[in-house]
């Protein structure tokens, strides 16, 4: 049996939901937060996920940062050697998915060299009269980028345990591998 | 005086700290004199272990067997208890793809009761340090 931790950067742009989508978790569905505020710096949310079919678990150190461009250099700081990417975009807005190949982009550069198990959250699936990004399209892209495509609604409290699941699972995976290769050493 | 491995669990050593345990890859791999056996760490730098050897010590020489491990700090006590740490030596590590690091530090004022390993960072997610030996002297046991 074996604890893991993960420092985990959840990404996206201004109101995407990174936040809800953080509490929700937290509070394990019961605490939406309907009125917007923004992040300006982080907020930490601790949670202890176990991986399915294993009796290990890997406790997810979750960096809700601000979307915000203006605090972006602070971000620097904050992102430090990341274990894992939750990235978040709007269905209802075109502009949150373009940015996400930058946030990625931007992700992995804190740590060149080794990789960053990720997925893609297409959130606020509730509001489908409102939805400009399509599925097929952020999961063909999603899959391009090796990342693990999701759609959640933090408002309707549908799926938002699946990202955070999936990425104790493929964190668990890659300390296997590596453990693998340190057993192949001597 | 008769020099020895003054870090083997066979030699009374023992690892009272480690930051992170996996119960298939424990802490006290690390002084079983065996570089096959190893001990990981399971997430987010810095990772630090204790060593205690039960005794005062003369270390004059230090080999850590490791991978992965970036940016190595080594503090000493020479008190009873795991207290007083002060800095003895840091260090930034090279890695070689498929290759153990293999560290030798030719130790300065090397008395010691306690050693204190930080693992302060990695080149990936995680590290493994599978032995490290300390050739030197015993000054006195302890009362
Ligand atoms: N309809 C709907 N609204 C949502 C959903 N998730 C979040 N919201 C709303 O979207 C707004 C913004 O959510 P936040 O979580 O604060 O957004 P954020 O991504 O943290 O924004 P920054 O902190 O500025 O980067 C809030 O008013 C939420 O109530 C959802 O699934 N459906
Ligand atoms: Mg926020």
């Amino acid at each position: 049996m074996v604890k893991l931790a993960a420092k985990c950067i959840l990404a996206g742009d201004p109101t995407v939901g990174k936040t809800a989508l953080a509490q929700i978790f937290r509070s394990d569905g019961a605490h939406f937060q309907k009125n917007y505020t923004l992040t300006t710096g982080v907020d930490l949310v601790v949670k202890t996920v176990p991986v399915p079919d294993t009796g290990d678990s890997v406790e997810l150190f979750i960096f809700d940062s601000a979307g915000k461009e203006l605090f972006s250099e602070m971000l620097d700081k904050l992102w430090e050697s990341p274990n894992v990417l939750c990235l978040v975009y709007d269905v209802t807005s075109e502009q949150s998915f373009n940015s996400c190949a930058k946030w990625l982009e931007k992700a992995r550069a804190q740590i060149p060299g080794s990789s960053l198990p990720g997925v893609l959250v297409g959130n606020k699936a509730d509001l489908a009269g409102r939805r400009v990004v399509d599925s097929a399209q952020a999961q063909a892209w999603a899959l391009g980028q090796g990342l693990e495509y999701f759609e959640t609604s933090v408002k309707e409290m549908e799926n938002y345990e699946a990202p955070f699941v999936c990425l104790a699972k493929q964190f668990h995976h890659l300390y296997q591998e590596k453990v693998e290769v340190f057993q192949a050493l001597v | 005086m008769r020099k020895l491995d003054l870090c083997l669990s066979s030699e009374g050593s023992e690892v009272i700290l480690a930051t992170s345990s996996d119960e298939k890859h424990p802490p006290e791999n690390i002084i079983d004199g065996n570089p096959e056996t190893f001990w990981t760490t399971t997430g987010m730098f810095p990772q630090e272990f204790i060593i205690f050897f039960h005794k005062h010590v003369k270390i004059e020489r230090l080999v850590i067997q490791s991978y992965f491990v970036r940016t190595l700090r080594i503090e000493k006590s020479t008190s009873k208890e795991p207290v007083d740490f002060e800095q003895w030596i840091e260090k930034d590590l090279i890695h070689t793809e498929g290759q153990l690091q293999n560290e030798e530090f030719v130790a300065r004022d090397g008395y010691a009761t306690y050693l204190r390993f930080v693992i302060i960072s990695a080149f990936d997610h995680f590290a493994s340090v599978h032995s490290i030996s300390a050739d030197g002297t015993v000054i006195s046991d302890f009362a």
